[in-house]
């Protein structure tokens, strides 16, 4: 048996989780009525990364917004 | 919270054992044309278009829904192959949903033959350019010579040819960087069936101190995948010693290997 890398760690982090869900996977257009194949994920997740990234920068720099931001923050490290 | 809408995991081959784990979830299975598709009852309050484009923008929502979609799919993967979709989609009505996959029903099929025993891994190498930095004389012939060259001259030509050496190094970093990045790519290419080379994420947006040089990922063999991570093991220990980090996940839905085609 190997090691399930994804199972051994704790948590997967926000970034791998991001860079698949957002932007692989089955695309489909005309089918699906509400499809978010035309968001620009990839755009908009690293928005959101990069929101998180300042989340942690406010945690560090002591704004602490205590707890609500603490998965993020982890995931982060 | 249960709704109208109909979100999309992903679709297996067949029904999931152990529907309990499942049900718990709210997830639900439909049954069309020889295919499960994996879906859930979600509300307009998350999913209508308008909201979805809105609640993406929270961190927090996306986060939480993105590690749900994910988690489903690797519950379903745990009992066999899987064609995972891409976060977020929705079908309005279960009509909809069963057209679908009888449209598509060739390309479903073709595509559970590509990835049937088979696993998708992710590899991300980071390059601590501070460190190769300090080894450059030892790593690059050109900076070494020029080193014997400053060496050899007067403080004034020193002092300029000290300047041109730092031009020559961030150009050499960047050489080694694509090298070392080249030659993982390779020893991890050899062990897969397939391989998809993505974006290099900037630095801001990893959170590290070092640059990602390779983000890549491989479609490997069930029966390799042992000898895969046995090489992920030995470059992490090798690239220690020269600044690089080996990042190897898996195995992860094929998010990466799959192309559906409609019938034509």
């Amino acid at each position: 048996m190997y090691d399930n890398e994804i199972d051994r760690s704790k948590e997967i982090t926000i970034l791998e989780l991001l860079d698949r869900v957002l932007n692989k996977g089955v695309i489909i257009t005309g089918d699906v009525v509400i499809s978010v194949a035309d968001v620009d994920l990839v755009y908009l997740g690293l928005k959101l990364m990069l929101s998180s990234v300042e989340t942690m920068e406010q945690l560090k720099s002591g704004q602490s917004i205590a707890g609500k931001n603490k998965q993020v923050n982890q995931a982060m490290q | 919270m249960t709704g109208n809408l109909i979100y999309v995991y992903c679709i297996a081959e067949a029904l999931p054992r152990e529907t309990g784990r499942f049900e718990a979830r709210g997830v639900k299975f439909v049954v069309s044309g020889g295919f499960t598709v994996i879906v859930k009852l979600v509300s307009e309050d998350g999913f209508s278009e308008a909201n979805f484009r809105q609640n993406v923008s929270d961190i927090q929502w996306l986060e939480k829904n993105a590690r749900e979609h994910i988690e489903v799919i690797l519950m379903v993967m745990e009992q066999g192959a899987v064609i995972p979709f891409k976060f977020g989609t929705i079908y309005q009505t279960e009509a909809s949903l069963k057209q679908f996959v009888a449209d598509y029903s060739a390309s479903l099929a073709e595509n559970f033959l590509n990835i049937r025993g088979k696993e998708e891994w992710s590899v991300k190498i980071y390059c601590d350019r501070k460190a190769l930095n300090e080894k450059i004389d030892e790593l690059s012939a050109e900076a070494a010579a020029m080193e014997v060259q400053i060496r050899a001259s007067s403080p004034g030509k020193a002092f300029l040819l000290g300047r041109k050496k730092n031009e020559l190094i961030e150009n050499e970093i960047d050489r080694l960087c694509k090298r070392y990045g080249h030659e993982y790519f390779v020893e991890f290419k050899n062990l897969s069936e397939s391989t998809k080379i993505s974006n290099l994420i900037p630095k801001e947006f990893t959170g590290r101190e070092d640059t990602m040089i390779l983000n890549a990922t491989f479609l490997v063999d069930k029966s390799r995948v042992a000898g895969f991570c046995s090489v992920a093991d030995a470059l992490r220990s090798k690239g220690r010693n020269t600044g690089i980090s080996v990042e190897a996940t898996g195995p992860w839905p094929p998010f990466s290997f799959i192309s559906i085609k409609e019938k034509q």
